[in-house]
């Protein structure tokens, strides 16, 4: 492969890597920006989409937990991909509105501190319930036939076909969460209390009902990025945390609240990823946290954030 | 010994009796506990029959199931989780990046004990050390920002020194297999440390478990003593209002900054006791489920108090030890036991009860951020002075 090809192909991989942080990534920022809300349970949320779209896609056979013990030799509805793309983001919607309701917005008044300590101790019970139930191992979410196999791009040669659905994937919904905030009356008041929350309301338009779509918008991406990412890697317990971090990154990298900084914070962060895998595999995680510790030492707000809005 | 002013009655009453009480000949009780004379005593005498009482005490060992090694482990997670009470608890920054300090000092120990020396004192300077000088690092960087990205960027950059050990550095860590090369000498050139202590064999047990004991009761010592000064007055003014602090004309950032050094250290000191205690570093000490393990145990124990951390430390070892191999939860007396047997057949309340051990730390965890912010350790001391009252007194 000559070196154009190979530096195609990485550039490609590195976007496809990056796309899986934008989904989670952009429901963290615009959780973080609008409600001032940390999520360390939004790790969780991926977790539970992962595993919703590996049931509703396939037919699995657990291989160890307590729903082995108790007899379940087949689970799972085996309706195949599309299906899942579209169930699993309304599902992780609902378990998004629930965690508004009754998780966070009792906490909105607490601390930061106590915040981060209850999404956490829920992430630990989100990941131990899945443990538990389906067992501590990897399952295969097996790609969809239609999209397992290799495509002919010019000047790579072949890429697997699925990281491109990936990428077209992110891009449509990032599209649409772009336009949803930024074009529609919803998205304004949501700026707007961004802003300035009690403005807002002082005009009259209670911000509640925003909010809690917020959030749930913010989880359904997760669940999104859940259901593509998971034919990716094995899908164990521990995946939702360590989606969390880089993610977290992300935000960082790209400002809070900005929907944009988040793409490009993802963008950034998928291909330091995969430069770093191709030159020098052995520091390729640990660029990504050198890449934050750059951008954080010359711009602390983030690179699209606004100094203003940032908590 | 809580430090939060929890009994508020108290506080009102004393600006009244200050004049009765100077003239006093002895001390009031309160006063005593107060006393830092007293704090180290008492810890040093629960820290010394901790392990009979846990692990060879007749009827109370019995029923916990305590064994010796796990008493020496639950007290370097002790020191661990007081160190980073002071700076959640005490500073008000939640910090998810400890296992960089504590891993840090656990293979710098282990290093320094291969590559200098073996002798288990220099072997903690060391890996505390290092630890104080990464957790200067860290927090100069992660500092740049406030509130709630200080949690997320303490966690990246824990994260990012598991990716060093894991890979770039394995040739000197071990990778993915940890440091497996630790050296240990005598202590003081003549203790060798797993041997048992002449004459006090049945009480402490090892020569390990005074070195452990001995270094836990200083850090209790050096924690109260911070506490209490000046400076240790400015980390709670910065807690509760750190704007304010501000205004007032003290450099909030760099005392931010030194709490987290100080926190960093305690960990480091656990760390370095850490690989002696094991003789070998796992890589998992880097991994951010030690951060998290860590904040478990201060948020259980009760943050905002000297000893509701190493509480909360011995509740998870001991829940993550024990009950986790618990097969059947039983009720309390039924079947066959060695003290008490109110019943034959044992009444099963629960099978396989061992294996939920993390989910029900977890719920417990969600439990007590959500109803007792002050930890079980809050609980204890609301629930004395609730009977204190009942008894007629203050």
């Amino acid at each position: 492969m000559s070196l154009l090809a190979e530096t195609v192909t990485v550039l490609l991989n590195g976007l496809q890597q990056g796309a899986i942080y934008v989904l989670v990534a952009i429901g963290l920022s615009i959780i973080l920006g609008t409600l001032k809300f940390v999520n360390f349970a939004h790790g969780a949320l991926y977790l539970i989409g992962t595993y919703a779209g590996l049931l509703i896609t396939l037919k699995i056979t657990p291989t160890g937990g307590k729903l082995a013990d108790w007899g379940y030799t087949t689970l799972g509805l085996g309706w195949g991909f599309l299906p899942a793309l579209l169930i699993v983001p309304i599902l992780v919607f609902v378990v998004g509105l629930a965690m508004e309701r009754f998780v966070a917005r009792p906490f909105y008044d607490r601390p930061d501190t106590d915040q981060i300590l209850l999404t956490f101790g829920l992430a630990i019970v989100v990941q131990e319930v899945f443990k538990i139930l389906f067992g501590g191992q990897s399952y295969n979410f097996a790609r969809p036939g239609w999209a397992s196999g290799q495509v002919g791009l010019p000047i790579v040669g072949t890429f697997p076909e699925w990281r491109l659905y990936i990428i077209g994937i992110t891009a449509t919904v990032v599209v649409l969460v772009y336009g949803l905030i930024e074009y529609t009356d919803f998205g304004l008041v949501v700026r707007a209390g961004t802003r300035d929350a009690e403005m807002v309301e002082l005009l009259g338009i209670k911000l509640s009902r925003p909010y809690l779509m917020v959030f749930g918008v913010g989880a359904a991406l997760a669940g999104v990025a859940g259901v593509v990412g998971g034919p990716l890697y094995a899908v164990n317990p521990n995946i939702g945390t360590e989606v969390l971090v880089p993610s977290f990154l992300v935000v960082v990298i790209g400002g809070v609240g900005s929907i944009s900084g988040a793409v490009l914070g993802g963008i950034l962060i998928g291909e330091t990823l995969a430069v770093m895998v191709a030159i020098a595999p052995q520091w390729s995680q640990v660029g990504i946290y050198v890449l934050a510790a750059i951008v954080l030492l010359a711009r602390p707000q983030g690179l699209l954030g606004a100094e203003e809005v940032a908590p | 010994m809580s430090d939060e002013p929890t009994e508020t009655p108290d506080a009102t009453d004393e600006t009244g009796s200050v004049v009765e009480r100077t003239q006093r000949e002895l001390p009031s009780w309160e006063r005593i506990r107060e006393s830092e004379l007293f704090v180290v005593a008492a810890t040093t005498l629960a820290v010394a029959i901790f392990p009979w009482l846990f692990a060879r005490a007749p009827v109370v060992s019995g029923v916990l199931q305590g064994y010796q090694d796990l008493a020496t482990l639950i007290l370097i997670w002790g020191i661990f989780a007081m160190g980073f009470n002071l700076l959640l608890g005490y500073t008000g920054l939640l910090s998810f990046g400890h296992a960089a300090f504590w891993g840090g000092a656990a293979y710098a120990a282990g290093v320094f004990s291969a590559q200098v020396s073996s002798s288990p004192i220099l072997i903690i300077l060391a890996g505390t050390s290092f630890a104080a000088l990464s957790a200067w690092i860290l927090g100069f960087i992660s500092l740049r920002r406030g509130g709630i990205y200080f949690a997320i960027l303490t966690l990246a950059f824990g994260q990012m020194a598991f990716y060093m050990a894991l890979s770039p550095l394995a040739w000197i860590t071990g990778g993915e297999n940890g440091f497996t090369g630790v050296e240990l000498g005598k202590l003081f050139g003549v203790f060798q440390l797993r041997y048992p202590v002449p004459g006090l064999d049945w009480l402490v047990g090892t020569w390990k478990y005074v070195l452990v004991g001995g270094v836990a009761v200083l850090c209790v010592a050096a924690a109260n003593r911070i506490l209490h000064s000046p400076y240790g007055m400015v980390f709670r003014a910065i807690r509760e209002n750190d704007q304010r602090a501000e205004f007032v004309g003290l450099n909030v950032w760099r005392y931010k900054l030194m709490a987290f050094i100080i926190s960093g250290t305690f960990a480091g000191v656990a760390g370095s006791l850490f690989t002696i205690y094991s003789a070998y570093v796992p890589l998992s000490s880097f991994y951010w489920t030690t951060s998290g393990e860590v904040v478990i145990m201060a948020v259980l124990g009760g943050v905002g108090s000297l000893f509701g951390p190493i509480l909360g430390a011995a509740i998870y070892l001991y829940v993550e030890n024990i009950v986790s191999g618990v097969q059947q939860l039983t009720l309390p007396f039924t079947g066959p036991n060695e003290y008490v047997t109110l019943v034959q057949e044992p009444v099963v309340l629960m099978d396989g009860f061992g294996a939920y051990w993390h989910l029900i730390l977890g719920l417990v965890f969600v439990a007590v951020v959500v109803l007792f912010p002050r930890g079980i350790w809050g609980l204890l001391m609301d629930f004395g002075s609730a009977v204190r009252k009942l008894g007629g007194g203050r």
